[in-house]
Protein backbone atom coordinates (compact mmCIF):
# COMPACT_ATOMS: atom_id res chain seq x y z
CA UNK A 1 0.00 0.00 0.00
CA UNK A 2 2.71 2.53 0.76
CA UNK A 3 4.38 1.32 -2.56
CA UNK A 4 1.25 2.06 -4.38
CA UNK A 5 0.91 5.45 -2.49
CA UNK A 6 4.58 6.46 -3.54
CA UNK A 7 4.45 5.70 -7.30
CA UNK A 8 1.26 7.72 -6.91
CA UNK A 9 3.21 10.69 -5.66
CA UNK A 10 6.32 9.90 -8.00
CA UNK A 11 3.65 9.94 -10.89
CA UNK A 12 2.38 12.88 -9.60
CA UNK A 13 5.45 14.75 -9.80
CA UNK A 14 5.76 13.50 -13.68
CA UNK A 15 2.86 14.98 -14.11
CA UNK A 16 3.47 18.17 -12.79
CA UNK A 17 6.56 18.36 -15.08
CA UNK A 18 4.70 17.74 -18.02
CA UNK A 19 1.91 20.28 -17.29
CA UNK A 20 4.28 22.67 -16.74
CA UNK A 21 6.08 21.72 -19.78
CA UNK A 22 2.84 21.44 -22.14
CA UNK A 23 0.73 24.60 -21.10
CA UNK A 24 2.33 26.40 -23.66
CA UNK A 25 2.51 24.31 -26.63
CA UNK A 26 -1.17 23.50 -25.66
CA UNK A 27 -2.11 27.23 -26.03
CA UNK A 28 -0.04 27.41 -29.22
CA UNK A 29 -1.74 24.64 -30.98
CA UNK A 30 -5.16 25.55 -29.31
CA UNK A 31 -4.64 29.48 -30.62
CA UNK A 32 -2.81 28.70 -33.80
CA UNK A 33 -2.70 25.57 -34.97
CA UNK A 34 0.95 25.32 -34.84
CA UNK A 35 2.34 22.39 -34.41
CA UNK A 36 5.06 23.32 -32.00
CA UNK A 37 8.21 21.33 -32.22
CA UNK A 38 10.38 24.22 -30.84
CA UNK A 39 9.09 24.33 -27.88
CA UNK A 40 11.27 21.21 -26.74
CA UNK A 41 14.64 23.51 -27.47
CA UNK A 42 13.41 26.07 -25.18
CA UNK A 43 13.01 22.93 -22.29
CA UNK A 44 16.48 21.81 -23.37
CA UNK A 45 17.93 25.26 -23.10
CA UNK A 46 16.20 26.16 -19.69
CA UNK A 47 18.33 22.48 -18.42
CA UNK A 48 21.54 23.83 -19.97
CA UNK A 49 21.02 27.06 -18.54
CA UNK A 50 20.75 25.97 -15.16
CA UNK A 51 23.90 23.53 -15.45
CA UNK A 52 25.87 26.54 -16.98
CA UNK A 53 25.28 28.80 -13.92
CA UNK A 54 24.59 26.06 -11.15
CA UNK A 55 27.02 23.90 -11.94
CA UNK A 56 29.71 25.29 -13.97
CA UNK A 57 29.27 28.84 -12.46
CA UNK A 58 28.76 27.61 -9.17
CA UNK A 59 25.89 29.35 -7.92
CA UNK A 60 22.31 28.47 -6.19
CA UNK A 61 20.38 26.27 -7.87
CA UNK A 62 17.67 28.80 -7.28
CA UNK A 63 19.74 31.21 -9.43
CA UNK A 64 20.37 29.06 -12.46
CA UNK A 65 16.34 28.60 -12.34
CA UNK A 66 15.76 32.58 -12.63
CA UNK A 67 18.68 32.47 -15.41
CA UNK A 68 17.10 29.28 -17.28
CA UNK A 69 13.97 31.19 -17.35
CA UNK A 70 15.40 34.81 -18.28
CA UNK A 71 17.67 33.35 -20.92
CA UNK A 72 14.00 31.46 -22.16
CA UNK A 73 12.64 35.01 -23.11
CA UNK A 74 14.51 36.49 -25.65
CA UNK A 75 14.93 33.17 -27.59
CA UNK A 76 11.02 32.31 -27.43
CA UNK A 77 10.22 36.13 -28.47
CA UNK A 78 13.12 35.37 -31.45
CA UNK A 79 11.32 31.84 -32.30
CA UNK A 80 8.02 33.89 -32.11
CA UNK A 81 8.86 36.65 -34.51
CA UNK A 82 10.84 34.74 -36.86
CA UNK A 83 9.66 31.51 -37.63
CA UNK A 84 6.09 31.07 -35.86
CA UNK A 85 4.73 34.52 -37.33
CA UNK A 86 5.52 33.35 -40.84
CA UNK A 87 3.51 30.16 -40.17
CA UNK A 88 0.29 31.69 -39.31
CA UNK A 89 -2.53 30.66 -41.90
CA UNK A 90 -0.53 27.83 -43.87
CA UNK A 91 -0.77 24.29 -44.17
CA UNK A 92 0.23 22.61 -41.22
CA UNK A 93 2.94 20.59 -42.69
CA UNK A 94 5.33 23.42 -42.99
CA UNK A 95 4.61 24.52 -39.39
CA UNK A 96 5.25 21.47 -38.20
CA UNK A 97 8.49 21.14 -40.58
CA UNK A 98 9.84 23.99 -39.70
CA UNK A 99 9.74 24.27 -35.95
CA UNK A 100 11.04 20.67 -36.15
CA UNK A 101 13.63 22.49 -37.82
CA UNK A 102 14.32 24.54 -35.10
CA UNK A 103 14.61 21.77 -32.77
CA UNK A 104 17.21 20.07 -34.75
CA UNK A 105 19.29 23.44 -34.92
CA UNK A 106 19.33 23.92 -31.62
CA UNK A 107 19.98 20.27 -30.53
CA UNK A 108 23.14 20.53 -32.47
CA UNK A 109 24.53 23.87 -30.97
CA UNK A 110 23.57 22.34 -27.43
CA UNK A 111 26.47 19.38 -28.73
CA UNK A 112 28.42 21.70 -30.12
CA UNK A 113 29.10 23.94 -27.26
CA UNK A 114 28.21 20.70 -24.18
CA UNK A 115 29.33 17.67 -25.75
CA UNK A 116 27.03 14.98 -26.41
CA UNK A 117 27.69 13.16 -23.68
CA UNK A 118 24.73 12.94 -20.80
CA UNK A 119 25.29 15.51 -18.09
CA UNK A 120 24.15 15.09 -14.47
CA UNK A 121 22.86 17.56 -11.78
CA UNK A 122 22.58 16.82 -8.59
CA UNK A 123 19.37 17.06 -6.09
CA UNK A 124 19.41 20.51 -5.03
CA UNK A 125 17.24 19.88 -1.72
CA UNK A 126 18.50 16.10 -0.97
CA UNK A 127 16.33 15.23 1.70
CA UNK A 128 13.65 13.10 2.43
CA UNK A 129 10.70 14.08 4.15
CA UNK A 130 8.43 11.56 5.87
CA UNK A 131 4.94 11.35 6.00
CA UNK A 132 3.72 8.67 8.47
CA UNK A 133 5.36 5.54 6.70
CA UNK A 134 5.98 7.00 3.49
CA UNK A 135 8.94 9.04 2.35
CA UNK A 136 9.50 11.33 -0.45
CA UNK A 137 12.47 13.13 -1.14
CA UNK A 138 11.38 17.02 -0.87
CA UNK A 139 12.47 17.78 -4.24
CA UNK A 140 9.52 16.00 -5.53
CA UNK A 141 7.10 17.79 -2.66
CA UNK A 142 7.91 21.32 -3.86
CA UNK A 143 7.40 19.91 -7.56
CA UNK A 144 4.30 18.71 -6.90
CA UNK A 145 3.25 22.11 -5.03
CA UNK A 146 4.51 24.43 -8.03
CA UNK A 147 2.51 23.25 -10.84
CA UNK A 148 -0.20 23.14 -8.44
CA UNK A 149 1.12 27.17 -7.53
CA UNK A 150 1.68 27.25 -11.36
CA UNK A 151 -1.70 25.98 -12.41
CA UNK A 152 -3.60 27.99 -10.20
CA UNK A 153 -2.02 31.43 -10.86
CA UNK A 154 -2.38 30.83 -14.51
CA UNK A 155 -6.32 29.96 -13.73
CA UNK A 156 -6.33 33.71 -12.25
CA UNK A 157 -4.30 35.02 -14.80
CA UNK A 158 -7.05 34.20 -17.38
CA UNK A 159 -9.81 34.81 -15.44
CA UNK A 160 -8.79 38.23 -13.63
CA UNK A 161 -6.33 40.30 -16.22
CA UNK A 162 -7.33 41.28 -19.53
CA UNK A 163 -4.75 39.66 -21.49
CA UNK A 164 -5.82 36.69 -20.26
CA UNK A 165 -9.35 36.89 -21.03
CA UNK A 166 -8.47 38.50 -24.51
CA UNK A 167 -6.59 35.59 -25.02
CA UNK A 168 -9.07 33.15 -23.56
CA UNK A 169 -11.90 35.34 -25.93
CA UNK A 170 -9.32 34.65 -28.94
CA UNK A 171 -8.82 30.85 -28.46
CA UNK A 172 -12.85 30.77 -28.75
CA UNK A 173 -13.00 32.58 -31.77
CA UNK A 174 -10.38 34.57 -33.26
CA UNK A 175 -12.27 36.48 -35.44
CA UNK A 176 -14.84 37.72 -33.49
CA UNK A 177 -12.35 39.17 -31.03
CA UNK A 178 -10.11 40.37 -34.26
CA UNK A 179 -13.26 42.49 -35.26
CA UNK A 180 -13.81 44.42 -32.09
CA UNK A 181 -10.21 46.24 -33.04
CA UNK A 182 -7.97 43.83 -31.12
CA UNK A 183 -4.50 42.64 -32.30
CA UNK A 184 -5.21 39.20 -31.23
CA UNK A 185 -2.11 37.82 -32.35
CA UNK A 186 0.20 40.04 -30.41
CA UNK A 187 -1.74 38.88 -26.95
CA UNK A 188 -1.08 35.36 -28.62
CA UNK A 189 2.51 36.45 -28.71
CA UNK A 190 2.96 37.03 -25.06
CA UNK A 191 1.33 34.03 -24.21
CA UNK A 192 3.88 32.18 -26.32
CA UNK A 193 6.70 34.02 -24.23
CA UNK A 194 4.83 32.84 -21.20
CA UNK A 195 4.66 29.19 -22.34
CA UNK A 196 7.94 29.17 -23.42
CA UNK A 197 9.08 30.71 -19.87
CA UNK A 198 7.11 27.51 -18.38
CA UNK A 199 8.84 25.24 -20.52
CA UNK A 200 12.32 26.23 -19.74
CA UNK A 201 11.39 26.16 -15.66
CA UNK A 202 10.05 22.64 -16.59
CA UNK A 203 13.92 21.95 -18.03
CA UNK A 204 15.19 23.08 -15.09
CA UNK A 205 12.41 20.81 -12.65
CA UNK A 206 13.58 17.80 -14.71
CA UNK A 207 17.07 18.33 -14.76
CA UNK A 208 17.90 17.01 -11.35
CA UNK A 209 15.34 13.89 -11.68
CA UNK A 210 17.33 13.11 -15.27
CA UNK A 211 20.17 13.58 -17.31
CA UNK A 212 21.05 16.56 -19.83
CA UNK A 213 21.55 15.77 -23.12
CA UNK A 214 21.40 17.71 -26.40
CA UNK A 215 18.83 15.28 -27.38
CA UNK A 216 16.31 15.58 -24.09
CA UNK A 217 14.09 17.91 -26.12
CA UNK A 218 12.88 15.55 -28.91
CA UNK A 219 11.71 12.97 -26.23
CA UNK A 220 9.72 15.27 -23.94
CA UNK A 221 8.59 16.81 -26.89
CA UNK A 222 6.44 13.96 -28.08
CA UNK A 223 5.21 13.16 -24.61
CA UNK A 224 3.94 16.88 -24.41
CA UNK A 225 2.08 16.36 -27.68
CA UNK A 226 0.65 13.15 -25.94
CA UNK A 227 -0.61 15.80 -23.38
CA UNK A 228 -1.71 18.95 -25.30
CA UNK A 229 -4.03 15.11 -27.09
CA UNK A 230 -5.49 13.90 -24.41
CA UNK A 231 -6.18 17.24 -22.70
CA UNK A 232 -7.67 19.07 -25.82
CA UNK A 233 -5.96 22.09 -27.39
CA UNK A 234 -5.98 25.24 -25.62
CA UNK A 235 -8.23 23.83 -22.67
CA UNK A 236 -6.24 24.50 -19.58
CA UNK A 237 -8.02 22.38 -16.98
CA UNK A 238 -8.07 19.63 -19.64
CA UNK A 239 -4.10 20.28 -19.66
CA UNK A 240 -4.12 19.86 -16.07
CA UNK A 241 -6.11 16.54 -15.98
CA UNK A 242 -4.17 15.14 -18.70
CA UNK A 243 -0.77 15.88 -17.06
CA UNK A 244 -0.99 14.40 -14.00
CA UNK A 245 -3.16 11.65 -15.57
CA UNK A 246 -0.57 10.46 -18.11
CA UNK A 247 2.22 11.37 -15.18
CA UNK A 248 0.18 8.33 -13.39
CA UNK A 249 0.21 5.90 -15.89
CA UNK A 250 3.97 6.62 -16.53
CA UNK A 251 4.45 5.94 -13.29
CA UNK A 252 2.29 3.07 -12.51
CA UNK A 253 3.35 1.23 -15.49
CA UNK A 254 6.99 1.34 -14.94
CA UNK A 255 6.28 -0.02 -11.49
CA UNK A 256 3.44 -2.41 -12.14
CA UNK A 257 4.53 -3.62 -15.64
CA UNK A 258 7.62 -2.92 -17.28
CA UNK A 259 10.10 -0.13 -16.26
CA UNK A 260 10.85 0.34 -20.06
CA UNK A 261 7.03 0.03 -21.25
CA UNK A 262 6.29 3.50 -19.69
CA UNK A 263 6.59 5.76 -22.72
CA UNK A 264 5.23 3.47 -24.49
CA UNK A 265 2.38 2.92 -22.44
CA UNK A 266 1.75 7.56 -22.31
CA UNK A 267 1.95 6.92 -26.60
CA UNK A 268 -0.60 4.61 -26.54
CA UNK A 269 -3.27 6.40 -24.21
CA UNK A 270 -2.59 9.03 -26.84
CA UNK A 271 -3.09 7.21 -30.00
CA UNK A 272 -6.37 6.08 -28.69
CA UNK A 273 -7.25 8.95 -27.81
CA UNK A 274 -6.76 10.34 -31.41
CA UNK A 275 -8.61 7.52 -32.84
CA UNK A 276 -11.74 7.94 -30.55
CA UNK A 277 -11.74 11.85 -30.46
CA UNK A 278 -9.54 13.16 -33.49
CA UNK A 279 -8.62 16.98 -33.49
CA UNK A 280 -9.61 19.10 -36.25
CA UNK A 281 -7.78 20.46 -38.69
CA UNK A 282 -7.04 24.22 -38.43
CA UNK A 283 -5.36 24.78 -41.46
CA UNK B 1 13.07 19.89 -71.81
CA UNK B 2 13.46 17.71 -68.33
CA UNK B 3 9.50 19.01 -68.03
CA UNK B 4 9.48 16.89 -71.80
CA UNK B 5 11.27 13.80 -70.70
CA UNK B 6 9.45 13.63 -66.96
CA UNK B 7 6.05 13.44 -69.66
CA UNK B 8 7.32 9.81 -70.91
CA UNK B 9 7.74 7.08 -68.61
CA UNK B 10 10.43 5.38 -70.76
CA UNK B 11 12.69 8.35 -70.66
CA UNK B 12 12.10 8.92 -67.25
CA UNK B 13 13.23 5.33 -66.78
CA UNK B 14 15.85 5.60 -69.03
CA UNK B 15 17.50 8.88 -67.59
CA UNK B 16 17.21 7.66 -64.17
CA UNK B 17 18.98 4.57 -64.86
CA UNK B 18 21.51 6.14 -66.94
CA UNK B 19 22.27 8.72 -64.43
CA UNK B 20 22.73 5.76 -61.23
CA UNK B 21 25.19 4.18 -63.44
CA UNK B 22 27.22 6.85 -64.17
CA UNK B 23 27.25 8.07 -60.67
CA UNK B 24 27.46 4.15 -59.16
CA UNK B 25 30.33 3.51 -61.26
CA UNK B 26 32.06 6.72 -60.87
CA UNK B 27 31.90 6.52 -57.11
CA UNK B 28 31.48 3.30 -55.75
CA UNK B 29 28.68 1.09 -56.48
CA UNK B 30 27.45 -0.32 -52.70
CA UNK B 31 26.87 3.03 -51.77
CA UNK B 32 24.89 3.99 -54.34
CA UNK B 33 22.83 0.64 -53.95
CA UNK B 34 21.96 2.64 -50.37
CA UNK B 35 21.03 5.78 -52.28
CA UNK B 36 18.76 3.70 -54.25
CA UNK B 37 16.87 2.24 -51.54
CA UNK B 38 16.32 5.17 -49.83
CA UNK B 39 14.92 6.62 -53.10
CA UNK B 40 12.27 4.29 -52.93
CA UNK B 41 11.38 4.53 -49.27
CA UNK B 42 10.84 8.77 -50.47
CA UNK B 43 8.76 7.50 -53.20
CA UNK B 44 6.68 5.55 -50.94
CA UNK B 45 6.28 8.58 -48.53
CA UNK B 46 5.88 11.14 -51.38
CA UNK B 47 3.23 9.00 -52.13
CA UNK B 48 1.02 10.13 -49.16
CA UNK B 49 2.65 13.32 -48.50
CA UNK B 50 3.11 14.80 -51.90
CA UNK B 51 0.25 12.91 -53.82
CA UNK B 52 -2.52 12.91 -51.44
CA UNK B 53 -1.59 15.73 -49.21
CA UNK B 54 -0.73 14.33 -45.23
CA UNK B 55 2.08 14.52 -43.60
CA UNK B 56 3.28 11.10 -41.61
CA UNK B 57 5.71 11.46 -38.99
CA UNK B 58 6.48 7.91 -38.45
CA UNK B 59 6.95 6.36 -41.72
CA UNK B 60 9.69 4.51 -39.94
CA UNK B 61 7.30 2.14 -38.58
CA UNK B 62 6.79 0.80 -41.80
CA UNK B 63 10.23 0.46 -43.27
CA UNK B 64 10.76 -1.53 -40.59
CA UNK B 65 8.26 -3.26 -40.44
CA UNK B 66 9.85 -4.47 -43.95
CA UNK B 67 13.00 -4.72 -42.59
CA UNK B 68 12.18 -7.17 -39.57
CA UNK B 69 9.61 -9.00 -41.73
CA UNK B 70 12.74 -9.66 -44.27
CA UNK B 71 15.16 -10.94 -41.59
CA UNK B 72 12.92 -12.50 -38.97
CA UNK B 73 11.85 -14.82 -42.16
CA UNK B 74 15.29 -15.45 -43.36
CA UNK B 75 16.73 -15.53 -39.83
CA UNK B 76 14.02 -18.00 -38.47
CA UNK B 77 12.28 -19.60 -41.26
CA UNK B 78 14.23 -20.03 -44.25
CA UNK B 79 17.02 -17.82 -46.22
CA UNK B 80 15.49 -17.41 -49.51
CA UNK B 81 16.05 -13.93 -50.30
CA UNK B 82 13.02 -13.63 -53.02
CA UNK B 83 10.90 -14.68 -50.34
CA UNK B 84 11.85 -12.95 -47.48
CA UNK B 85 11.53 -9.50 -49.44
CA UNK B 86 8.18 -10.66 -50.27
CA UNK B 87 7.68 -11.49 -46.63
CA UNK B 88 8.51 -7.77 -45.68
CA UNK B 89 6.31 -5.97 -48.35
CA UNK B 90 3.76 -8.04 -47.26
CA UNK B 91 4.06 -7.10 -43.08
CA UNK B 92 4.52 -3.67 -44.55
CA UNK B 93 1.19 -3.71 -46.48
CA UNK B 94 -0.64 -5.73 -43.76
CA UNK B 95 0.83 -3.22 -41.06
CA UNK B 96 -0.35 -0.22 -43.00
CA UNK B 97 -3.72 -2.32 -43.90
CA UNK B 98 -4.31 -2.67 -39.51
CA UNK B 99 -3.41 0.61 -38.68
CA UNK B 100 -4.68 2.58 -41.89
CA UNK B 101 -8.38 1.62 -40.97
CA UNK B 102 -7.95 4.41 -38.42
CA UNK B 103 -4.80 6.71 -39.20
CA UNK B 104 -6.56 7.38 -42.44
CA UNK B 105 -9.34 8.88 -41.07
CA UNK B 106 -7.41 11.40 -39.31
CA UNK B 107 -6.02 14.57 -41.08
CA UNK B 108 -2.99 16.75 -41.00
CA UNK B 109 -1.81 17.12 -37.25
CA UNK B 110 -3.90 14.31 -36.18
CA UNK B 111 -2.20 12.19 -38.66
CA UNK B 112 1.26 12.89 -38.22
CA UNK B 113 1.17 13.10 -34.59
CA UNK B 114 -0.97 9.29 -34.44
CA UNK B 115 2.16 8.46 -37.09
CA UNK B 116 4.43 9.50 -34.91
CA UNK B 117 2.93 7.70 -31.60
CA UNK B 118 2.57 4.16 -33.38
CA UNK B 119 5.77 4.62 -34.14
CA UNK B 120 7.06 4.58 -30.91
CA UNK B 121 5.29 2.17 -29.89
CA UNK B 122 6.27 0.01 -32.53
CA UNK B 123 10.06 0.82 -31.72
CA UNK B 124 9.37 0.10 -28.23
CA UNK B 125 7.75 -3.31 -29.26
CA UNK B 126 11.13 -3.85 -31.61
CA UNK B 127 13.55 -3.09 -28.84
CA UNK B 128 11.85 -4.77 -25.85
CA UNK B 129 8.84 -7.49 -25.34
CA UNK B 130 9.99 -8.80 -28.65
CA UNK B 131 13.49 -8.73 -28.45
CA UNK B 132 13.73 -12.89 -28.39
CA UNK B 133 12.83 -12.43 -32.26
CA UNK B 134 13.99 -9.57 -33.18
CA UNK B 135 17.48 -9.35 -31.74
CA UNK B 136 16.35 -6.47 -29.86
CA UNK B 137 19.58 -3.63 -29.59
CA UNK B 138 21.99 -6.08 -31.05
CA UNK B 139 19.80 -6.78 -34.16
CA UNK B 140 19.96 -9.54 -36.87
CA UNK B 141 22.61 -10.63 -39.36
CA UNK B 142 21.33 -11.95 -42.53
CA UNK B 143 23.00 -14.81 -44.53
CA UNK B 144 20.57 -16.00 -48.19
CA UNK B 145 20.91 -19.03 -49.76
CA UNK B 146 23.09 -18.54 -53.58
CA UNK B 147 20.98 -19.48 -57.39
CA UNK B 148 23.68 -19.31 -59.54
CA UNK B 149 24.68 -16.06 -60.71
CA UNK B 150 21.59 -15.19 -58.30
CA UNK B 151 24.02 -14.33 -55.24
CA UNK B 152 22.31 -11.21 -52.53
CA UNK B 153 26.26 -11.48 -50.69
CA UNK B 154 27.39 -9.80 -54.19
CA UNK B 155 27.62 -6.10 -53.91
CA UNK B 156 27.03 -5.85 -57.61
CA UNK B 157 24.46 -8.01 -58.34
CA UNK B 158 22.71 -6.23 -55.29
CA UNK B 159 22.95 -2.72 -57.10
CA UNK B 160 21.66 -4.02 -60.45
CA UNK B 161 18.73 -5.73 -58.19
CA UNK B 162 18.25 -2.53 -56.46
CA UNK B 163 18.09 -0.55 -59.60
CA UNK B 164 16.02 -2.68 -61.10
CA UNK B 165 13.28 -2.57 -58.13
CA UNK B 166 13.29 1.14 -58.41
CA UNK B 167 12.47 1.15 -62.25
CA UNK B 168 9.43 -1.18 -61.30
CA UNK B 169 8.37 1.15 -58.37
CA UNK B 170 8.83 4.36 -60.05
CA UNK B 171 7.10 2.54 -63.13
CA UNK B 172 3.71 1.31 -61.12
CA UNK B 173 3.70 5.04 -59.33
CA UNK B 174 3.78 6.73 -62.31
CA UNK B 175 1.42 4.89 -64.08
CA UNK B 176 -1.03 5.43 -60.84
CA UNK B 177 -0.29 8.55 -60.36
CA UNK B 178 -1.61 9.81 -63.72
CA UNK B 179 -4.36 7.21 -64.14
CA UNK B 180 -7.76 8.63 -63.19
CA UNK B 181 -7.25 7.00 -59.87
CA UNK B 182 -4.44 9.14 -59.42
CA UNK B 183 -6.07 12.41 -60.38
CA UNK B 184 -8.59 11.78 -57.87
CA UNK B 185 -6.19 11.58 -54.97
CA UNK B 186 -4.58 15.08 -56.09
CA UNK B 187 -8.39 16.46 -56.09
CA UNK B 188 -8.77 15.16 -52.45
CA UNK B 189 -5.23 16.70 -51.79
CA UNK B 190 -6.73 19.85 -52.78
CA UNK B 191 -10.17 20.01 -51.41
CA UNK B 192 -11.41 16.88 -49.73
CA UNK B 193 -15.00 17.74 -49.34
CA UNK B 194 -15.67 18.91 -52.76
CA UNK B 195 -14.65 15.36 -53.97
CA UNK B 196 -16.90 14.10 -50.97
CA UNK B 197 -19.69 15.74 -52.43
CA UNK B 198 -19.37 13.99 -56.06
CA UNK B 199 -19.94 10.95 -54.62
CA UNK B 200 -16.49 9.53 -54.12
CA UNK B 201 -15.45 7.82 -51.37
CA UNK B 202 -12.71 9.55 -50.57
CA UNK B 203 -11.56 6.87 -47.09
CA UNK B 204 -11.42 4.14 -49.47
CA UNK B 205 -9.22 5.93 -51.88
CA UNK B 206 -6.86 7.37 -49.11
CA UNK B 207 -7.27 4.01 -47.25
CA UNK B 208 -5.85 1.77 -50.51
CA UNK B 209 -2.78 4.82 -51.15
CA UNK B 210 -2.00 4.42 -47.67
CA UNK B 211 -1.69 0.65 -48.13
CA UNK B 212 0.26 1.18 -51.26
CA UNK B 213 2.28 3.38 -49.18
CA UNK B 214 3.25 0.74 -46.80
CA UNK B 215 4.02 -1.67 -49.05
CA UNK B 216 6.57 0.56 -51.56
CA UNK B 217 8.24 1.48 -48.16
CA UNK B 218 7.97 -1.94 -46.55
CA UNK B 219 9.97 -3.11 -49.61
CA UNK B 220 12.51 -0.58 -49.42
CA UNK B 221 12.97 -1.71 -45.74
CA UNK B 222 13.86 -5.06 -47.00
CA UNK B 223 15.62 -4.11 -49.28
CA UNK B 224 17.54 -2.14 -46.80
CA UNK B 225 18.39 -5.11 -44.71
CA UNK B 226 19.30 -7.46 -47.45
CA UNK B 227 21.76 -4.49 -48.34
CA UNK B 228 23.31 -4.09 -45.08
CA UNK B 229 23.20 -8.14 -44.74
CA UNK B 230 21.64 -6.97 -40.73
CA UNK B 231 18.80 -5.36 -39.24
CA UNK B 232 18.61 -3.25 -36.18
CA UNK B 233 16.93 -0.91 -34.42
CA UNK B 234 18.20 2.12 -36.48
CA UNK B 235 15.73 0.72 -39.15
CA UNK B 236 12.58 1.77 -37.07
CA UNK B 237 13.83 4.47 -34.66
CA UNK B 238 11.22 7.56 -35.35
CA UNK B 239 13.81 10.06 -34.71
CA UNK B 240 15.16 9.39 -38.36
CA UNK B 241 11.49 10.03 -39.88
CA UNK B 242 12.98 13.53 -40.69
CA UNK B 243 15.46 12.46 -43.02
CA UNK B 244 12.90 11.19 -45.58
CA UNK B 245 10.50 14.32 -44.76
CA UNK B 246 13.48 16.50 -45.58
CA UNK B 247 14.48 14.34 -48.67
CA UNK B 248 10.68 14.78 -50.20
CA UNK B 249 11.08 18.21 -49.21
CA UNK B 250 14.15 19.09 -50.92
CA UNK B 251 13.80 17.20 -54.26
CA UNK B 252 10.11 18.47 -54.65
CA UNK B 253 6.81 16.64 -53.11
CA UNK B 254 4.20 15.61 -55.10
CA UNK B 255 6.56 14.33 -58.14
CA UNK B 256 7.87 11.07 -58.73
CA UNK B 257 11.04 12.36 -60.31
CA UNK B 258 11.19 15.11 -57.61
CA UNK B 259 11.28 11.92 -54.81
CA UNK B 260 14.05 10.06 -56.87
CA UNK B 261 16.04 13.59 -57.21
CA UNK B 262 15.54 14.43 -53.05
CA UNK B 263 16.69 11.10 -52.32
CA UNK B 264 19.95 11.22 -54.02
CA UNK B 265 20.96 14.97 -52.75
CA UNK B 266 19.73 13.95 -49.54
CA UNK B 267 22.18 11.23 -49.52
CA UNK B 268 24.48 12.76 -51.09
CA UNK B 269 24.87 15.29 -48.79
CA UNK B 270 24.68 13.20 -45.69
CA UNK B 271 27.37 10.69 -46.81
CA UNK B 272 29.97 12.98 -48.63
CA UNK B 273 29.14 16.50 -47.06
CA UNK B 274 29.05 15.09 -43.83
CA UNK B 275 32.77 14.40 -43.95
CA UNK B 276 33.58 18.30 -44.87
CA UNK B 277 30.32 19.69 -42.70
CA UNK B 278 31.07 19.09 -39.15
CA UNK B 279 28.11 20.93 -37.59
CA UNK B 280 26.27 18.80 -40.29
CA UNK B 281 22.34 18.46 -38.32
CA UNK B 282 22.87 22.18 -38.30
CA UNK B 283 23.36 22.32 -42.11
CA UNK B 284 20.16 20.08 -42.18
CA UNK B 285 18.30 22.40 -40.07
CA UNK B 286 19.27 25.29 -41.78
CA UNK B 287 18.32 23.71 -45.34
CA UNK B 288 15.18 22.76 -43.80
CA UNK B 289 13.84 25.92 -42.96
CA UNK B 290 14.65 27.66 -46.36
CA UNK B 291 13.33 24.62 -48.09
CA UNK B 292 9.74 24.98 -45.46
CA UNK B 293 10.05 28.88 -46.57
CA UNK B 294 11.33 29.69 -49.68
CA UNK B 295 11.51 26.78 -51.85
CA UNK B 296 8.85 25.16 -51.57
CA UNK B 297 8.75 23.41 -55.05
CA UNK B 298 11.99 21.84 -54.42
CA UNK B 299 15.27 21.02 -56.52
CA UNK B 300 12.99 19.21 -59.24
CA UNK B 301 10.30 21.85 -59.22
CA UNK B 302 13.01 24.54 -60.27
CA UNK B 303 14.78 22.40 -62.28
CA UNK B 304 12.19 20.64 -64.64
CA UNK B 305 11.33 24.02 -66.34
CA UNK B 306 14.99 24.33 -67.43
Amino acid sequence: MINFIQSILYGLTIGGILYIISIGLSLTFGAMGIVNFAHGLIYAVGAYALYTVATLLGANFLVGAIAAVVVSIPLAYLIERFIIRRLYGQSIDYAIIATYAVLLIGADALKWFFGASPLPISDPIGELWYFGGLQMPAYRVIIIALSIAVFVGLSLFFKKTLVGKIVVAGLQDREAVRSLGIRVERYFAIVFIIGSALAALGGVLYAPLSTLDPYMGFEIIILCFAVVIVGGMGNLKGTAVAAFGLGLVHSLTAVYLVSSAADAAVYVVMAVVLIFRPIEASA
Amino acid sequence: MLAKIEKNPLLTLALVTVLFLIYGYATSLPKITDFIIFCIFVIGFDLLYGHMGQLSFGHMLYLGAGAYGCSMFANWIYPDPFISILVGIALGAALAALLGTVVVKTSAAAFALLNLALNEVGAYLVLSPLHEWTGGEDGLSLFFNSYGWIDFNDATFRFYFCLGSLLLVTFIVLRLVRSPYGILLKSIKENETRVKFLGYNTFMYKYVTFIISGAIVGFAGALTSVNLAYCNTSLIAPSRNVEVIFAALMGGAGKVMGAIVGGTAFMTISNYLASYIVRWEMFLGVALLAFAFWFRKGIWGYARKL
